[in-house]
């Protein structure tokens, strides 16, 4: 009986290798936070990714393969991102979209270098990830250095001399509020404020008041959307009108839904422009499958971005005929020009970086839309 | 001046909900022994709840929005406390007699359990209260405006840890409770039945924790099925400052842990708040190893 069982079992593997091999697919992998607290972007960045997979798998596949989409759940966090990246390289990707927060990122970099797995990530803009020199890095976001020079300029072109940055402490907001506090330094504003708060929190009453307290022109905060919107909620209840300003990683409509319309009003925030706001052939078609598919408008750029991080993957294995990690990493580098993604153009630099002003200023109206400034 | 009386009553209306929330925590204790790490996603689920009650049963434009809140949070108190009780037959009964760690796995994988719950059923993203359930109106008090409903939502939270305190020290279901957490085998020589003992704390606990879900979601608005984690750890924080199993310390250390955090955000850092509290917590520990209002138990031979 024993006997039987093996002789079935093995029987059965032999037939899903040869099945394997049969179709045999290219593997892409997804690292994003499915869990934890930012688990509506992960989940987002998974929906786009998958309907862009399912697209190119229609159409034929690539290099004659199906994609197949190997996704992770990296929960937003280091530790859990660290083995995700594990997991993922002993799954024969060829590259790997991901990951949102810099600091995730950061924690699975090297395992995807050692691997030799290309690795695209999505929402890490934190400079010093792509200033190691690995040579399998890219990302199709911009740098905060980039967004930190935007958030100054906007400051300096609106005329304020004071202003008060908060950030999170989080890799990625302390590195766009040190970048716009130089900026701003140089361009001779006074700087009256600059600390963290604590993310996770529902009550920031005691910072508020200790912001009005320094009487600040303008509070420019470089951290996440629910903070922010608790921020906005709480500051209007406070009866306090200054201006607010975010930086990118408070574009999300849920900012507005947590801030309420009336306090969000007015709220600008710095952002690589969404798809809707884009009437490029690529922007359009994307939105029209993501609507017909999800009955609605993809909630941040973020999860764009995956998608972009995507098309760009299935673009250089096209590109070089291959999927040899060392020439998709070639053709990201040289042989991808003036690429359209649903956020723009897409070419990347030496280190990986995304080449080309990104940036544009958004202001929530009075209905709680977020409008594209001029 | 002005700017301290202002985080006097920030740290105030923050610390009441810790109070709330520790509460759970030293009764747990109190009585079994047991951190029950599952009471903040408790707290998390009465948000939950109270969402789903509010946006379905549309209480507030039914009765009036006095008792429509008073009646939510009622209903909402009755809900958790059913699952903190099935959470206790489930998760903690069948392991009484095991070593006490293989109970801290079992409340750690609750824990695990209901916020993976939440999230699959209410789905990743912010849930948001309606925006005019509350009136915005504020008063002003020595030159400090407080919102009229911090005022109210902390009179809550004071009302309900005076209906606890008065319920364990003056009842006879109280004095049981109190018996069982000083020596549970001598309670049940003395015919308390001590599974009931059990259940009505694990009834209690989670209610009130519910009921500080249900206020943080009506005042602050927005929820989302991780919030149960900071504010569990910061109660239990409060509650072993206040002296872990004793109820009036739960509140006491709540509501010094809200000023404590005020403050040092004030006039320490901003950046180093959550470092300040807990630096507190380990010099209060130094010197009183059993937080502020507990008392020294002489160990068991």
């Amino acid at each position: 009986m024993k006997k039987m069982l093996l002789i079935v079992l093995a029987g059965m593997l032999a037939v899903s290798l040869l099945v394997g091999q049969a179709h045999a697919q290219i593997r892409i992998g997804l690292m994003a936070p499915l869990t934890g607290s930012w688990a509506s972007e992960g989940q987002a960045m998974r929906q786009i990714v998958d309907l862009l997979a399912e697209e190119v798998n229609n159409a034929g596949g690539v290099l004659g393969q199906q994609v197949q989409i190997i996704a992770e759940d990296d929960a937003g966090d280091p530790r859990t991102a660290a083995l995700a990246a594990q997991r993922l390289s002993t799954r024969g990707i060829v590259a790997v979209i991901g990951t949102y927060g810099s600091s995730i990122t950061e924690a699975s970099q090297n395992i995807f270098d050692e691997n030799r797995i290309v690795q695209v990530a999505t929402g890490s803009t934190a400079i010093r990830l792509s200033e190691k020199g690995l040579r399998y890095f890219f990302r199709t976001s911009p740098r905060d250095d980039e967004q930190g020079l935007v958030a100054a300029n906007t400051l300096k072109d609106m005329g304020f001399g004071t202003v008060a940055i908060l950030h999170d402490n989080t890799t990625y907001a302390r590195g766009l509020a040190d970048e716009a506090r130089a900026l701003l330094v140089e361009g001779d504003v006074e700087i009256v404020f600059f600390d963290a708060l604590t993310p996770g929190e529902r009550d920031y009453s005691a910072i508020l008041s200790q912001l009005r307290a320094r009487n600040p022109e303008v509070v420019l905060f470089t951290g996440y959307f629910p903070e922010a919107g608790l921020l906005l909620r709480q500051r209007h209840a406070m009866g306090w009108d200054v201006p607010f300003v975010g930086g990118d990683a408070t574009n999300n409509p849920d900012l507005v839904s947590i801030a309420g319309r009336e306090a969000a009003e007015g709220f600008m925030f710095l952002s690589p422009p969404v798809p809707q706001d884009l009437d490029s052939p690529e922007a359009t078609a994307f939105m029209a499958a993501y609507r017909a598919r999800f009955n609605d408008d993809p909630a941040s750029v973020w999860a764009v971005l995956a998608g972009d991080a995507f098309n760009v993957i299935v673009a250089a294995i096209e590109g070089s005929g291959s999927t040899e990690p060392d020439k998709i990493a070639e053709f990201l580098r040289t042989g991808l020009e003036d690429f359209q993604g649903l956020t723009g153009t897409i070419a990347f630099d030496d280190k990986g970086d995304r080449i080309g002003e990104l940036y544009r200023v958004y202001r929530v109206d009075g209905e709680g839309r977020f409008i594209l400034q001029p | 001046m002005q700017l301290f009386l202002e985080q006097l009553t920030n740290g105030l209306a923050v610390g009441g909900i810790y109070a709330l929330i520790a509460l759970g925590y030293t009764m747990v204790y109190g009585v079994l022994k047991l951190i029950n790490f599952a009471h903040g996603d408790l707290f998390t689920i009465g948000a939950f709840f109270g969402l789903t009650l509010l946006l379905s049963l549309g209480l507030t434009s039914h009765i009036g929005p006095v008792a429509g809140i008073i009646v939510l949070v009622l209903m909402v108190m009755g809900l958790v406390a059913l699952i903190g009780a099935l959470l206790e037959r489930v998760a903690y009964r069948p392991l009484r007699t095991s070593p006490r760690l293989s109970a801290v796995v079992s409340a750690l994988g609750a824990s695990i359990f209901f916020q993976n719950a939440i999230m699959l059923i209410y789905g990743a993203r912010f849930r948001v209260y309606p925006h005019d359930l509350l009136p915005t109106t504020t008063v002003s008090l020595l030159g400090v405006s407080i919102p009229v409903m911090r005022i109210v939502l902390f009179g809550a939270s004071l009302v309900m840890m005076a209906g606890l305190y008065y319920f364990v020290q003056r009842t006879k279901t109280g004095t049981a409770i109190r018996a069982a957490a000083i020596d549970q085998g001598a309670a049940k020589l003395m015919g308390i039945d001590v599974n009931r003992v059990i259940m009505y704390v694990f009834l209690i606990g989670p209610a009130l924790g519910g009921a500080a879900g249900v206020m943080v979601g009506m005042y602050y608005g927005q929820i989302n099925f991780t919030m149960g984690w900071v504010y569990g750890l910061k109660a239990f924080t409060a509650a072993i400052l206040g002296g872990i199993g004793n109820i009036p310390g739960a509140m006491l250390g709540g509501l010094l842990l809200g000023v404590i955090e005020a403050m040092g955000a004030t006039y320490i850092s901003l950046a180093w708040k959550d470092a300040i509290s807990f630096m507190v917590l380990i010099l209060i520990l130094i010197f009183r190893p059993t937080g502020l209002l507990g008392e020294r138990v002489a160990d068991k031979v």
